[in-house]
């Protein structure tokens, strides 16, 4: 585990997880489909603070944002194994601070989370119509792209500095 | 020959009183016209003095104010008659809440209420919107309710057409058009029919407007069944109503 959850004033960045999920903003969608504010926090923190906090940081986020949604439908597993993933990244390769490479793995982490909720709602008969689903996955993933060599490459920087400062 | 005549002095006299014969004349053409000419030259001088737009607001309020009191009768009468065949539900009453949260596309279409148990919201009661319904309450907090709109995947809602007096059950799709599912085939139902709940329902309120078809498939077995607008705007809504027991 790296010094970034020792940081109070970090992890409580995760907050903003389930209020911007809540608030979700109408001019940051597409289609009316809202980015997956989860993989964009846990991306960068995963990178920085490695595979064991990037799990238990995906699961506090999987059950909160669980909690938040209708139906039994979960998301901690896929936040967890994401979570663990691009902590394994951030620990062996270089210092992925591209917005191409930040890109890339939000849009794997959104179609992951995504395929992971389409196949639990098809196989629990409440998706009716796969289309929609599709259309959501599709639109989830896109703009959580988009906004991720944004966001993220901000958060990773500045928690970067932090955990250099503090280790 | 002429001037021999006006030299008679009756005649002379009916020769010079020509402009009450043409009076007369105009008179006559008017009542045969039935006042065609006269009403419009009356209405061209009173215009200035016609009801403004003050008083014929007046007159629409008035009307809008009859209408409700006929309204609030026949809510009477129909409340009466369902107690009497046990069809109503002893202690309904509305909460307005307001719309915290919403989420109206993406894998789950929900609201965020601000109010919750400790005003009376339970789970499963109907949600209403100007327009009609949007869905029933899912779960709740002390302060909070989470709504499952019609449109989302998991709702299931037993509704009614009334022109061909059919039922059916509505269903979300994950989109903004829910599905109206029919048990039977020929049920006539065409595009533009009004969809209401239950006259009969005891869960949600009846006769309460809920969509209105939009496209029917008729080809799909073994029933047919139809695409729904909602008549209530879901992604505007700011405040809605729920029907406590």
């Amino acid at each position: 585990m790296g010094v970034l959850h020792r940081q109070r004033w970090c992890g409580a960045t995760g907050l903003a997880v389930p209020l911007l999920t809540l608030a979700s903003p109408a001019f940051l969608k597409i289609a009316g489909v809202a980015p997956s504010w989860a993989v964009l926090w846990l991306l960068p923190w995963a990178l920085v603070d490695g595979p064991a906090s990037g799990a238990i940081a995906g699961l506090c986020l999987g059950l909160v944002l669980d909690g938040l949604h209708l139906g039994l439908a979960s998301e901690v597993p896929v936040l967890m194994l994401l979570g663990w993933w691009w902590g394994r990244i951030g620990r062996r390769g270089v210092p992925i601070e591209r917005s191409y490479n930040l890109g890339l793995l939000a849009v794997l982490g959104s179609v992951l989370l995504g395929a992971s909720l389409l196949l639990q709602l098809y196989w629990a008969g409440q998706l009716p119509l796969v289309e929609a689903g599709l259309h959501t996955l599709v639109a989830q993933s896109l703009i959580t792209g988009l906004l991720a060599p944004v966001l993220c490459s901000l958060m990773l920087l500045r928690w970067r500095r932090i955990a250099d400062l503090r280790s | 020959m002429s001037g021999r005549i006006l030299r008679v002095p009756l005649l002379r006299k009916v020769a010079e009183a020509w402009p009450w014969w043409l009076l007369l004349l105009a008179l006559v053409g008017v009542r045969l016209s039935k006042g065609a000419g006269f009403m419009d030259a009356y209405a061209l001088l009173s215009r200035p003095f016609w009801p403004g737009s003050a008083q014929s607001e007046w007159l629409r309020s008035a009307q809008h104010l009859q209408d409700q009191a006929s309204l609030q009768q026949l809510q009477r009468d129909n409340e009466r008659l369902r107690g009497m065949l046990a069809l109503d539900r002893s202690g309904a009453g509305r909460v307005s809440a307001p719309v915290i949260s919403r989420e109206p596309g993406g894998w789950w279409q929900q609201l965020e209420l601000g109010k919750g148990s400790v005003d009376g919201l339970r789970a499963g009661d109907p949600v209403l919107a100007p327009g009609g319904l949007i869905g029933r309450v899912s779960s709740v907090t002390p302060s909070t309710a989470r709504v499952q709109l019609l449109t989302d995947s998991g709702s299931r809602l037993g509704v009614w057409v009334a022109r061909v007096q059919r039922h059916g059950l509505l269903v979300g799709q994950g989109t903004a058009r829910p599905r109206l599912q029919f048990l039977e085939n020929d049920t006539g139902v065409r595009p533009g029919d009004v969809i209401t709940t239950s006259p009969a329902s005891t869960l949600v309120p009846p006769n309460l407007l809920v969509g209105v078809v939009q496209s029917v498939n008729e080809s799909l077995a073994p029933a047919p069944d139809a695409a729904v607008q909602l008549s209530a705007p879901v992604d505007a809504v700011d405040w809605v109503q729920v029907v406590t027991r």
